[in-house]
């Protein structure tokens, strides 16, 4: 009983610092994801390209990226391309998430555009529509629709992901937690604190993407 | 190659680059009159963990404190420049002062052979010491009961080298504190770890004891290769804070006795 009057104790007066860590959080993710889909799509129209070059540099992408360790690849923009340029903190933590994302993004959209049925770009070129107009117009609405699901598994990895911007000096949830926990000598009643807001910022995020699948659902109905 | 296709390569080269040029800003310091390099103009941006209490801790609006932001304060105030301290996990302190993301690290660093050949180190600032913590009930006093006995020390850390010239078993942790709170819970035999940081921790209640201080050690700044300048203006800047007594009072502020000074 006492335990968990200290974990509820630990927990409101810290409330104040998280909340800030859990916002760095939420803005490392969104934005993360935002450039992600953008990166993902970019390298997933590459991938189904007639051209064996643009193929061949999304087939490389990849697999860097699917090939290492997201802490490995943080490092990397972190300090590695700092003697080239420097990138500020915020950004070389959304950058390598962003790439990180992408990757797998890229996979999913890939996936769900391969899904469609040939008919429909059969139908579309029939009608008189250029590859590319058939691709914008029938294709990709019909494609996007379908990758929403795997979309919001990826939105929520992302989340959880963020948390390793913190070896990079963002005071994130994950980092100001940890060092709250060595700070008060108690790291695994902080630990338990930041698995909460967790919990609470992936329960949310999980009712906000089923309310947006349904609404996208609209015209299948 | 068609003209298509080159065309489509350079917009696949542009996007990455576009987004880089975006984000970046440049890497060259600022140059003052006297040679001394800074990352920001009148700023002595210096890193430390802030998970090293009482030596660098977390306050309540994010900033940090402890005895070694204290000490950077105050040779950023020697140095008429405004101190910000950064807060970087230790695995990447070291890193972040020879990338350009600080001008230093006021994080405790023990001065040792291997670490000179990759940084500068300022004159000691404090002296201390590794030393053998165990759970109050164990067998182990001194460094020679170690053989064999699985050790827990701090990643990146100086005791892990020490740890392993007594055995072969030894076990890393993100911070010291994580590696006596697991102590402290029935794992492992030993934790190899400042004397200052176990004191505390048996302060705050871990269940460990004291055994042998194996050797002192030499604390100090840690400046980057590129930057001898900068070096010299800090070393001045220490020497000053031990004649007219400020590293003294900060000592004595944080842990009643003045480890400062070089222990007879």
């Amino acid at each position: 009983m006492n335990e968990i009057a200290h974990f509820f104790e630990a927990f409101g007066s810290s409330s104040n610092l998280l909340v800030k860590a859990m916002l760095l959080t939420l803005e490392l993710t969104v934005v993360s994801i935002l450039i992600g889909i953008v990166i993902g799509l970019f390298f997933a129209l590459l991938k189904l390209s007639r051209f064996r070059v643009l193929t061949l540099i999304a087939d490389v992408y990849i697999y860097l990226i699917r090939g290492t360790p997201l802490i490995v690849q943080i490092f990397i923009l972190y300090f590695g391309l700092s003697g080239l340029f420097l990138i500020p903190d915020f950004w070389a933590a959304s950058l390598a998430l962003a790439f990180h994302n992408g990757a797998y993004i890229a996979e999913t959209f890939r996936g769900s555009i391969q899904s469609i049925d040939k008919g429909q770009m059969e139908g579309a070129r029939s009608l008189g529509m250029k590859p590319s107009l058939a691709m914008r117009r029938i294709i990709l609405p019909q494609a996007l629709r379908r990758a929403l699901p795997p979309l919001g598994n990826q939105f929520i990895i992302g989340l959880k992901d963020s948390s390793l911007a913190a070896f990079i000096s963002m005071n994130e949830l994950f980092n100001v937690a940890t060092t709250l926990g060595s700070n008060n000598f108690d790291e695994m009643t902080y630990l338990l604190i930041a698995a909460l807001y967790y919990l609470i910022l992936v329960g949310i995020l999980t009712l906000l993407i089923r309310m947006f699948e349904r609404r996208m659902a609209v015209s299948e109905r | 190659m068609n003209k298509k296709l080159l065309h489509s390569l350079w917009r696949i080269l542009l996007l990455p680059m576009a987004v880089l040029l975006l984000v970046t800003g440049c890497a060259e310091k600022e140059k003052l009159a006297d040679g001394t390099e800074l990352i920001e103009k009148d700023k002595f941006i210096f890193t430390a963990s802030g998970e090293f209490r009482p030596f660098s801790y977390l306050n309540d609006d994010l900033t940090m404190s402890g005895f070694d932001i204290e000490v950077g304060n105050a040779i950023a105030k020697e140095l008429g420049l405004e101190p910000i301290p950064k807060r970087m996990k230790f695995l990447g302190l070291v890193q972040g002062v020879k990338t350009g993301r600080a001008d230093a690290a006021v994080a405790s660093h023990t001065i040792n052979e291997l670490r000179k050949k990759e940084v500068f180190f300022s004159t000691p600032y404090y002296y201390s010491g590794p030393q053998i913590f165990t759970r109050p009930d164990s067998d182990i006093k001194t460094t020679d009961d170690l053989a064999g006995k699985e050790v827990a020390v701090a990643k990146g850390s100086t005791y892990m080298d020490i740890a392993k010239r007594y055995t072969n078993n030894v076990n890393t942790y993100d911070s010291d504190i994580t590696a006596l709170q697991a102590l402290s819970d029935g794992r492992h035999d030993a934790v190899i770890t400042d004397f200052v940081t176990g004191k505390s921790a048996i302060k705050e209640g871990f269940k460990v004891k004291e055994q042998q201080l194996i050797e002192r050690s030499e604390q100090a700044v840690v400046v980057p290769m590129d930057n001898p300048i900068l070096l010299k203006r800090i070393n001045e800047a220490l020497e000053h804070m031990r004649q007219d007594g400020t590293l003294k009072r900060i000592s004595i502020e944080y842990f009643d006795e003045d480890i400062t000074v070089k222990p007879k």
